[in-house]
């Protein structure tokens, strides 16, 4: 696949949550109180419903994200196209920095 | 409890998110950290969709402070020219209203400097900073010295009469400005009319004082005069572009149905 340039999104302090949120996302569909649990699950640190929002709307606004038909008022979230680049460059990047701390640590094994 | 929490946040934000947050909140029983986190959500929606579209997004550390150094840029300008003109035009030996009327203006033009120059100051910061420095420091000289006048008439204040203290800080504050002027037109960010006016304020200042210390008196008047008007024509100007720059870019915010 060709690499593109996207901007980093400039997500201020909710670029951690919106982190969590896309990856949530990575492996389908779900709506606001899914992704909460599966936040919680994965990360084992509560996410509140006002921090989930804030993320989600800064997400949308900026295209990472996109809005479905809600289902008995739940509306479920996607990844975009886009978002999923963004997504992969910056676990990539996350990957990269994670290696280079581990090899400075001297705790890499070859 | 759900419905009041919900409450809090935007009419516009509700009516893109409401029911599904509301359903969301519905979900398990609220704890405390659940409600500081909605009540801080319900905070950061409010700043976030007050007139903050994508557009403005670079802009977001100052609007508090841009809209404070508008209001204070076009009101202090207003009462610095009117208490200036008003007391040359009183034949009276009395300061009152019109000198405490300049001090107010000088004053709220240097909270506008201050506020106003925080906003620039991302792009060209010494620049900037050295403008909000010198005007800032020539408007606290000039209150000074208009204090001096009201208290102590033409009797000298600090060794210097407030009239000489009052002259020595508005020249500051004109020069400040024409430093301000240069900040302001090459960030482009507020209006480049104000910013001209300041720049021929700073400029037609010095003519002005010559004839002060003995050129041509006439010549002198008319350079005091331009320099007056578009001093206080620049200042308001650009409390009004920065005012203006407050708006949203469009009726509708990216990502949120109107």
């Amino acid at each position: 696949m060709e690499h593109q340039e996207h901007p980093v999104p400039e997500l201020g302090r909710f670029a951690e949550p919106a982190l969590l949120i896309l990856v949530s996302l990575s492996d389908g569909p779900k709506h606001g109180y899914a992704i909460m649990t599966d936040v919680e699950a994965g990360t084992g640190h509560p996410m509140g419903p006002g921090t989930l929002y804030a993320a989600l709307a800064r997400l949308e606004e900026r295209g990472l994200i996109e809005a479905l038909a809600p289902v008995d008022r739940r509306r479920p979230y996607r990844l975009t196209a886009i978002g999923s680049q963004v997504l992969t460059e910056q676990l990539r990047d996350l990957a990269e920095f994670a290696e280079l701390g581990l090899r400075r640590l001297g705790r890499v094994q070859r | 409890m759900r419905h009041l929490l919900l409450r809090v946040y935007p009419a516009r934000w509700r009516a893109r998110y409401g029911d599904e947050f509301e359903t969301l909140l519905g979900e398990r029983p609220l704890g405390p950290f659940d409600v500081a986190d909605v009540l801080l959500g319900a905070l950061d929606a409010h700043l976030h969709l007050r007139g903050l579209g994508a557009a403005l997004e670079d802009r977001k550390g100052f609007p508090m402070t841009h809209r404070i150094g508008g209001y204070a840029a076009i009101l202090g300008s207003l009462l610095w020219i009117v208490g200036l003109v008003a007391s040359s035009l009183d034949g009276s030996d009395s300061a009152w209203p019109w000198l405490p009327l300049g001090l107010v203006g000088t004053a709220l033009l240097l909270v506008a400097v201050i506020g106003l120059s925080a906003f620039q100051a991302r792009r060209y910061p010494r620049l900037t900073w050295a403008a909000c420095a010198v005007t800032a420091a020539g408007a606290a000289v000039a209150v000074v010295g208009l204090f001096g006048m009201v208290v102590t008439g033409d009797e000298p204040f600090f060794g210097l009469s407030g009239w000489s203290l009052w002259a020595l800080g508005s020249l500051a504050m004109f020069g400040g400005s024409g430093l301000y002027a240069i900040a302001t037109w090459r960030t482009h960010t507020l209006s480049r009319g104000a910013a001209a006016l300041l720049g021929i304020a700073s400029v037609a200042i010095v003519p002005a004082m010559m004839g002060v210390v003995g050129g041509p008196e006439q010549l002198a008047i008319a350079f005091f005069l331009i320099a007056l008007a578009a001093f206080a024509g620049g200042w308001t100007t650009l409390g009004l572009s920065a005012l203006r720059s407050q708006r949203p870019a469009s009726s509708s915010v990216p990502g949120v149905a109107s």
